[in-house]
């Protein structure tokens, strides 16, 4: 275990720094700061006025090579900054980037979180129920709105959702966000709901086929056969059983509560760490960008670490090595 | 099992709320609630250049000078200073403006007072403040865009370069307080304050524009104590991040993701001292003709501001904020193009929206938008003489600026006769451009003079291939493009578009590899100069990076602008706008299509709105009817909750049939 932890690891370590390097040379060697500095201080902008914004961000030194001093070169400060978090500045409005990473955890967390909290009991409970009527037409009206429902884009749902419930029955505001706990639910409720809805689909039928797979299993029958009631074999034998698909999907998922939802944030107008990616990109701000990139990805690695640590714990028979 | 039922109780709290995004409590308060769709770059006054930046600042810092908030064509009227100077020869050449300030004004309370050991209470504002905002503009490291226009004063490029030098030779330089930096690289001999309320300043030659940029936000007010202390390290916001001012409003809470608001500042001078009955602090008695007629003279004589607060929120899609607004959760709102059609009726408001008691308000900007002709190209420009110049004016009587208008924009704006538009000193309503009329017959013999009969090139037997290039790749902008690339193929022209990123554009900008262009200008300050150096040789893109993006240089062109471009709006200076105008209407570097109009709609509850294109204070004008605003929220955003309970109950029903039967068979 430990052994393979460490070869994990290093392959982790690895992927980012690649990750890194390819960053360096899509938004340095690539796109060029000088074009950056442009967009950022509009055409009206002077050379000296440009030559200056290059320097504060430190853009001006050479990208690669510096045989003066070898690591005052942009590469070696893009890895540092990196490595260390010390994110710097927006090239777009010259605010810090970690000041803005914190001020946007807070409502992504208010959107995922419940999404998360609601949806995996929603979907988990859902789909026991439609397995356990396997074959009754609640199982098939229910896959049918499943495979449905999961094929409507999110887009559609949000709009309709905004249409529907925001502007027609008004039960909630459109959009928006406002962190004054009198009035955050009342901006939150409308995009989890969308979100949920929006899930649910494909997770359900996702693990109503574990549980159908499950259910058919001698295990199953000698429950049975010992005399355990319906809720008993559901709740007992299958669920823990088909944990480990379960856990794939949901563990998985927890490191992205931290990245917020990108479509849900946009069109809702959620000031989280979803949206600050798409700002970041139609404001050419690619010093914020480089830093999305770069934590998704370690993220990304950190939870693919994790869902496997978590099979050997929920599953004896799983030996990593 | 517990997820659902927390779900349902946050439901029905929820449905119980209704859809108002704000706090009960904020209902009967005097606030005024507008969307904003891009968040300010910057607030620091020297710097900011965006209509958003100056939508905030010009409400929380002050200038010496201020727009009249109803008059057009814009008028200056005095701001911190007690009245507009009058230029002063001082027979050299050079030209001195002395402002004497009011007294007694005060810098809102702030932390970055406190730094001396005082408290954190706000001081007088002196003329040093100016002075030190000026230096701030020469200050590289400020990185101010206008120090092209403020270089005219008089030793203020040299303080720069001191500053520069003192900073690089000077071991410690660098970490002195900003205005012990200043005072070490100073004195600037253009700027004095030879009493404290007394600020002079001396430019090197005449130049009256400069008044205008002294209602600008880059002149405001400055304390040094908030560039000292705000300097982003050590827990502080960076300087662009706050705002530490002298104006009607202060800023509450900055969020520029979400939300910015502007409380009422009490320690505003007009506040303070209504009866000094100031006229940047007063609501004026005279406006344009028609202002009485439409309610903006009600107020006359009142005391400003009238509102407690500005809640901002950020919009970014214009749907749903037009949908609050039509909620009567906004107070005013621009009309997106979807519900335009539902919206305005004929170029007024329609019967649906005149019956929740909207108003419609116009005003055309002070902007341009062209396409022009890169003058340099060997084909379409100067080069290729008589044959470019008549190919320009065939191109030019193709396009249909009313149609471009009617398709694209909702008809929205004014087709252009020339850059200049209505309000500027110079422009003329009943001018028309012969060669902005649309007309395919004359376009083609034209075409045929020019040696390419039918739109074809005789070198190549093949149509005449131009480019159209842009850096704008959406889809919306494809079509626009398309409509012009269309009108030119009816010439039997072959122009193909060339839409690359905005960066591959700016270089083939800067390399002067391009030919035709889109693009537009709005109005720094209401005067017929800021249009017309647009195509000065001087300001020539690819020459010297100015903003001459057509390239155009015409030695006539130039000595006439030389002539007009600081002179007084007298007959002569006309004149000479319209030998400069017969210029272009000959040459066509450009081809004028518009200058935009903006269409607003306000609640009936908010008054005194006049829309103005430049950066005008304008929210210590208006006024809000909260009583009446409440009534009409609450009447239009009753929910509708039935679906809830049918849902609920077409859920039960469908499960129901199939639980009984397992719970039969399980018996």
């Amino acid at each position: 275990m430990a052994r393979w932890l460490v070869r994990r690891l290093a392959w982790g370590v690895a992927t980012v720094l690649g990750v890194l390097l390819f960053l360096f040379l899509l938004f340095f060697v690539y796109a060029k700061p000088q074009d950056v500095a442009r967009r950022a201080l509009g055409e009206k902008a002077p050379p000296e006025v440009i030559a200056q914004w290059l320097a504060n961000h430190g853009y001006d030194r050479p990208a690669l090579w510096n045989a003066a001093h070898p690591l005052d070169t942009m590469l070696a400060d893009h890895y540092r900054r990196m490595l260390t978090f010390d994110f710097g500045r927006s090239d777009a409005d010259d605010v810090p980037i970690a000041k803005r990473l914190r001020h946007g955890v807070g409502p992504s967390l208010s959107l995922t979180v419940p999404l998360f909290l609601l949806g995996l009991p929603l979907a988990l409970v859902l789909a026991l129920a439609v397995a356990f009527f396997r074959d009754s037409y609640i199982d098939r009206v229910g896959v049918v709105a499943c495979v449905l429902a999961m094929s409507v884009s999110m887009l559609i749902y949000i709009l309709a959702g905004q249409f529907l419930i925001g502007r027609l029955l008004r039960w909630f505001p459109i959009s928006g966000f406002d962190p004054d706990p009198r009035v955050i639910a009342r901006f939150v409720v409308l995009p989890v709901l969308v979100g949920l809805l929006a899930g649910v689909g494909s997770e359900v039928r996702f693990y109503r086929a574990v549980f159908v797979e499950e259910t058919g299993r001698d295990y199953v029958r000698t429950a049975r056969a010992k005399g355990a009631g319906d809720g008993r074999v559901m709740g007992r034998h299958v669920l823990p059983n088909a944990a480990i698909p379960i856990l794939t999907n949901a563990v998985m998922e927890i490191p992205f509560l931290f990245t917020g939802a990108i479509l849900l944030e946009s069109f809702f107008g959620i000031p989280g760490l979803g949206s600050i990616t798409v700002d970041a990109i139609n404001a050419n701000d690619f010093a914020t960008l480089r830093v999305m990139v770069y934590l998704g990805a370690l993220l990304f690695v950190a939870g693919q670490i994790a869902t496997d640590v978590a099979y050997t714990l929920a599953d004896p028979r799983v030996r990593l090595g | 099992m517990r997820g659902r039922a927390a779900a349902l109780a946050l439901l029905a709290a929820a449905l119980a709320c209704g859809n108002d995004p704000y706090p009960d409590a904020d209902a009967s308060a005097r606030i005024l609630y507008v969307p904003f769709q891009e968040p300010p770059k910057t607030l620091d006054p020297q710097v900011a250049y965006s209509v958003y930046d100056h939508e905030i600042l010009s409400n929380v810092y002050e200038t010496l000078l201020e727009y009249h908030y109803l008059k057009r064509p814009y008028q200056l009227i005095p701001g911190l200073a007690v009245e507009v100077p009058t230029p002063r020869a001082l027979g050299d050449g050079r030209v001195a403006y002395r402002f004497e300030l009011r007294r007694g004004v005060q810098f809102a309370p702030d932390a970055c007072f406190a730094q001396d050991g005082g408290g954190a209470a706000g001081r007088e504002l002196l003329a040093s403040d100016v002075a030190f905002s000026l230096m701030r503009i020469a200050d590289p490291k400020v990185a101010s865009p206008v120090i092209e226009t403020f270089a005219r004063i008089v030793g203020l490029r040299a303080f720069g370069e001191r500053l520069t030098h003192l900073r690089e030779s000077e071991p410690g330089f660098a970490d002195l307080r900003i205005d012990q930096q200043y005072a070490r690289a100073g004195p600037v001999e253009g700027i004095r304050t030879p009493e404290a309320h007394v600020l002079e300043v001396v430019l090197g030659a005449p130049y009256p524009q400069i008044l205008y940029w002294f209602a600008m936000p880059f002149t405001a007010a400055v304390p040094w104590e908030a560039v000292a202390w705000y300097d982003g390290r050590a827990g502080r916001d960076a300087f662009g991040e706050v705002a530490v001012g002298s104006g009607p409003f202060r800023l509450a809470r900055y969020d520029k993701r979400s939300r910015i608001a502007l409380e009422r500042n009490p320690s505003w001078y007009g506040i303070q001292h209504p009866e000094w009955k100031a006229p940047a602090a007063t609501y004026p008695s005279e406006g344009a003709p028609g202002d009485a007629e439409r309610g903006l003279l009600a107020d006359a004589g009142r005391p400003l501001p009238f509102l407690d607060r500005i809640e901002l929120r950020l919009e970014k899609e214009p749907i749903p904020a037009f949908t609050k607004f039509v909620q009567g959760y906004y107070d005013r709102s621009r009309i997106p193009k979807e519900s335009f059609e539902k919206s305005v009726h004929e170029g007024g408001l329609s019967p649906a929206m005149a019956a929740l008691g909207m108003r419609l308000e116009r005003s055309v900007q002070p902007a341009v938008y062209y396409l022009g002709f890169n003058m340099i190209d060997p084909v379409v420009g100067r080069p290729a003489g008589e044959r470019g110049r008549k190919l320009r004016q065939a191109m030019s009587l193709a396009i249909d600026s009313s149609e471009f208008l009617r398709i694209f924009l909702n008809g929205r704006g004014i087709p252009a006769q020339s850059p200049l538009p209505p309000g500027i000193f110079g422009h003329d309503d009943q001018y028309r451009n012969p060669y902005r009329q649309p007309d395919f017959e004359r376009a083609r013999r034209l075409l045929a003079e020019a040696g390419y009969p039918g739109g074809v090139d005789p070198q190549s037997g093949a149509p005449l291939q131009l480019s159209f290039d842009t850096g704008d790749t959406t889809v919306q902008g494809r079509l626009r493009f398309q409509f012009f690339i269309d009108a030119w193929r009816r010439l039997g022209l072959d122009v193909e578009l060339a839409a690359t990123t905005y960066n591959q554009f700016q270089s083939k900008v800067r390399n002067g590899a391009y030919q035709i262009f889109f693009w537009g200008w709005v109005a720094d300050y209401p005067d017929p100069e800021n249009f017309l150096f647009l195509l000065a040789a001087e300001m020539s893109q690819t020459r010297s990076g100015g903003p001459n993006t057509a390239n155009f240089a015409d030695p006539d062109y130039d000595a006439r602008f030389q002539e007009i471009k600081d002179r007084e709006n007298d007959a002569r200076r006309l004149e000479g706008i319209r030998a400069l105008l017969a210029i272009l209407e000959r040459e066509r570097p450009w081809i004028e299509l518009f200058h935009p109009e903006d269409y607003a709609l306000v609640h009936g509850w908010l008054h005194g709105v006049k829309p103005s294109g430049l950066a005008v204070p304008v929210w210590k004008y208006q006024e809000v009817d909260p009583a009446l605003r409440e009534a009409q929220r609450s009447a239009w955003n009753q929910p509708v909750r039935w679906p809830a309970y049918a849902l609920a109950g077409a859920v039960l029903a469908f499960a129901l049939p199939g639980v009984v039967s397992w719970w039969r068979e399980r018996q």
